[in-house]
């Protein structure tokens, strides 16, 4: 075995100084092991740059980065309340305003402080026009404050308050369709996304802020803690979300799907519940299980139906293509 | 006194850096480097997945000298070898294996038509000297690497020219411009090379033994396996090899109307497409081996180039695959036809493979002429007291000859059955180097292969499915003479074949790490980075996810636990 990253003779601070990429995020924060959350924010500050203001409403991303009185953040940055993340953003974009200054805000919250309690703020400054980008790093459940159910937590998944027992198989209700709800504002740009496809991301954060306007993006991201897999699996639960097409990765300009991601080759829902301890109780040999692991099925399958996720040919830009590798770091996408 | 509050928490940027959580965990990622399967599987111990990475970046000078660290004839090779590496290759399990023989060819090429120099300096004037019997591949082989080792080296060979065996394989397949401009090439380098010279009439053993420091004998295999039927030869026997020199040297060989050669390596495919070549209008090739494929037990099949058998069918030689001879059938002692039958290898009882012939399959083939090409054995002349009755000399993994110190041997001489070139290379650089242990009169270490790596090792997510560049091929009509058939690949395709490359076992320099860990503890020491080395783990930071690990595409990074 030869270890070749003996780091004797080198700085490793100085080093970390001197990365080619902007560190909008450091090292130190206290998200868990394997956590998605962590990668996707770290992502999109990347991609944004340094001319940003964030507001980030309470959650795991506001909690691990900020663990008073430290900080991980190298941008302006800003805690608001659970619910009211959209309308500090916009309140922050008018201040900019009136300054003459041209940053752009960001909006960070999860699923919980989006698709829930901070809707009516997003809506209200999706409504108003302001000139941010809010991103929802979406975990599918409340998972800072242990893992409660969400109205992004899927059809079926177990949660400490949707558990499965006689009565019914986790989840009683769906996943809410967000992003069909955002696009409805007539919003410029809204996408979704996976942590799975840092090149998508980034693509998408950059599409986003040159539009001067609201424009919102969800990214799918693993929360090994609150779904019950492994650390070191998150990326690979997040592709399988796409690859099976339970996450369609879309494009939606003023309403209109303008830009899907094919699945190159839909795989079995089974694939991505199986890794996961929320879905174990549907592994269980009675029909009601059964029935379910057949109704997420059907979920992913009219998603690809109503998103033409099938690709007709093999296509660069596909869930095979995007994240294909190539020597000395370039990608396709 | 007025205490101000702040009417919210503050706090300093980036002051998370002074926590770290690296004390969180309990096992972390390293990096390993595994031995891509195509350079475990490589007889010569070329490591193409180094040399591909080279030609990805766009050195080709780089790439051919590290291509030629270990095989110093692979324009040859690129040609004539069964390229097992191809074989081996992991991507053969995700759409098709890289075309690695084309790459190795072009480089070869390349290098004979720019003249790039072999990585040797001339050994000084008063280094140890080392004699090599034989200048087929095994010699050359060993004269290179025993120079690279810094020793004078001088070579024998029984032949006016340099190249052994590689002489009787037909142009179409090894261009003779090819093979001497590579052999000329290597002996350019400064080896002491002696022509017409053969062992046990012109040079002894025993008297190189005194002369030089370590003497390795690479003789080949000269003399034709015994053959005949129950008994029964043709009263005309020619046979494979001879053929094919024949051919290879006066440019005829004696026909008939029709002729069934027997054997199924690539001496008898040969055989029979020079047959062909040479006018013979009805040519068939029998073969107790099965057709190379899924259907065949690899044990079982022939063992010539399955690219090569596909070629000799489409130019029309007939092959009995599984078929057994059972008589001869003469005319006096002309041969008139052959009783042929069906016959399989097949697991016994005991689970051994045994051949097993089907009685009720018997048929008859007319032909004029039967032409054994069923393998060579050594010519003893000159090795009688190192062989000391059996049939080739026995050595151990360094070529050692055993009870003989200072006596090495490689190649087909030490084959118990018949090698191939690549690994006649491998033997004469694995005595290179005991040869230079023995000389500084060090002990050879225990023979160690670096860990592998298989598909499952891999992250398949990170790669495209892109088929390989198939070379081209002369059309069937065209191949009359002596015209070599496969035309090789463009710079393009060899660009497009080094990309391919899954980068088994070693660092692709993607930037996947980099880019994906949660807690940003890869680093990246370069802005393009080319290698492994560019990457380093901050163990102040990491957590000890795995992420990485599971991510890289290339197998490259493993988990170990913490102490």
């Amino acid at each position: 075995m030869t270890d070749k990253t003996d780091s004797k003779d080198i700085d490793i601070a100085r080093l970390r100084e001197h990365q080619p990429r902007f560190q909008g995020i450091t090292s130190g924060h206290r998200a868990c092991l394997g956590c998605g959350e962590a990668l996707a924010a770290r992502l999109v500050t990347e991609a944004a740059g340094p001319d940003v203001a964030i507001a980030n409403a309470t959650g795991c991303l506001e909690i691990f980065t900020t663990p008073w009185p430290e900080s991980s953040w190298r941008v302006p940055w800003m805690h608001s309340l659970f619910e009211n993340t959209g309308a500090i953003a916009a309140g922050m974009e008018a201040a900019f305003k009136m300054q003459g200054k041209s940053t752009k805000v960001l909006a960070f919250a999860g699923d919980g402080g989006t698709f829930d309690i901070g809707f009516q703020a997003l809506s209200g400054m999706i409504e108003r026009g302001h000139n941010v980008l809010y991103v929802c790093f979406d975990n599918e459940a409340y998972m800072n404050t242990g893992i409660q159910r969400s109205s992004s937590t899927p059809h079926a998944a177990m949660t400490t308050t949707s558990p499965p027992g006689k009565a019914r198989m986790g989840k009683r209700h769906l996943k809410k369709d967000i992003i069909s709800i955002v696009a409805a504002h007539h919003i410029p740009y809204a996408a979704t996304a996976s942590v799975a496809y840092p090149s998508d991301i980034r693509k998408k954060v950059r599409r986003a802020m040159d539009i001067e306007g609201p424009t919102f993006l969800v990214i799918h991201s693993p929360c090994p803690l609150g779904w019950g897999h492994e650390a070191d699996i998150s990326i690979e639960v997040a592709r399988l979300a796409v690859q099976t097409g339970l996450m369609p990765v879309i494009e939606l300009e003023r309403g209109e799907v303008t830009g899907v991601m094919p699945v190159r080759e839909p795989r079995p829902v089974l694939d991505y519940l199986r890794p996961q301890g929320r879905f174990r109780h549907l592994f269980a040999d009675n029909p009601k299980a059964r029935e379910e692991l057949e109704h997420i099925q059907a979920l992913a399958d009219h998603n690809i139906e109503v998103y033409n996720l099938r690709g007709e040919i093999a296509d660069r830009m596909d869930s095979e293509g995007a994240d294909t590798v190539r020597r000395g770091g370039m990608r396709w996408a | 006194m007025t205490i101000h509050y702040p009417r919210g928490g503050v706090a300093q940027p980036g002051t998370t850096l002074g926590f770290k959580t690296g004390t969180w965990r309990v096992q972390r990622p390293l990096h390993l480097h595994a031995s891509a399967p195509c350079h475990s599987g490589c007889p010569a111990g070329e490591d193409p997945q180094a040399y591909l990475a080279k030609v990805d970046e766009g050195h080709m000078h780089a790439a051919w000298e590290a291509l030629v660290a270990a095989n110093p004839l692979p324009a040859i090779t690129g040609r004539v070898c069964p390229h097992p590496c191809e074989s081996a290759c992991n991507r053969s399990q995700f759409d098709a294996a890289v075309s690695i023989h084309s790459v190795e060819r072009y480089l070869g090429d390349q290098a004979i038509s720019q003249d790039w120099p072999y990585p040797v300096t001339r050994p000084h004037a008063g280094a140890p000297r080392v004699a090599v019997v034989g200048a087929g591949p095994s010699g050359l082989s060993a004269a290179y690497h025993l120079m690279r080792h810094g020793l004078n080296v001088t070579v024998f060979t029984a032949l006016p020219e340099a190249g052994g065996t590689l002489h009787a394989i037909p142009g179409y397949r090894l261009p003779t411009e090819v093979l001497r401009a590579e052999v000329e090439r290597l002996l350019a380098t400064g080896m002491d090379f002696r022509p017409n010279r053969r062992l046990g009439r012109d040079v002894h053993v025993h008297e190189l033994r005194n002369e030089f420091a370590a003497v390795y004998i690479a003789v080949g295999t000269q003399e034709s396996k015994e053959w005949s039927i129950g008994g029964a030869v043709p009263q005309d026997l020619h046979e494979g090899l001879g053929i094919l020199k024949e051919w290879m040297s006066i440019g005829t060989v004696p026909i008939s109307n029709s002729a069934a050669v027997v054997g199924g390596g690539n001496t008898a495919i040969d055989t029979a497409r020079v047959l062909l070549r040479a006018g013979v209008p009805e040519v068939h090739l029998i073969t107790h081996n099965g057709l190379p494929g899924p259907e065949t037990l690899p044990e079982d099949a022939m063992v010539a180039n399955p690219g090569e058998i596909e070629q000799a069918i489409e130019e029309g030689v007939q092959v009995h695959a599984h078929r057994g001879i059972r008589r001869l059938i003469l005319r006096g002692e002309r041969v008139v036809g052959v009783e042929m039958l069906h016959m399989k290898k097949m697991r016994n009882t005991q689970g051994e493979l045994e051949r097993v012939a089907f009685e009720g399959t018997e048929s008859v083939l007319h032909v004029e002429q039967v032409i054994p090409a069923i393998g060579q054995v050594i010519n003893s002349a000159g090795l009688e007291t190192l062989l000391s009755g059996r049939p080739f000399l026995e050595v151990d993994h360094w070529g050692q000859v055993k009870g003989r110190r200072g006596v090495f041997a490689g190649g087909d001489a030490c084959a118990s059955k018949r090698g191939t070139v690549a690994s006649a290379i491998g033997d004469g650089r694995r005595a290179a180097e005991a040869i230079a242990r023995y000389i500084q009169d060090k002990a050879q270490p225990e023979p160690s292969a670096a860990p592998g790596i298989d598909f499952a090792q891999l992250n398949i997510n990170y790669y495209e499915h892109a088929p390989a560049a198939q070379p081209r091929l002369l059309p069937v009509v065209e191949r009359k003479g002596e015209e070599e058939i496969e035309l090789g690949l463009n710079s393009g395709e060899i660009a497009h074949e080094a990309q391919r490359c899954f980068s088994c076992g070693n660092c692709l320099a993607c930037d996947n790490c980099w880019t994906l860990c949660p807690d940003s503890a890869v680093l990246k020491t370069k802005e393009v980075a080319r290698d492994g080395s560019h990457y380093v783990f901050d163990y102040d930071f990491c957590k000890g996810c795995g992420l990485c690990a599971n991510e890289c595409p290339c197998g490259y990074i493993i988990m170990q636990e913490e102490p």
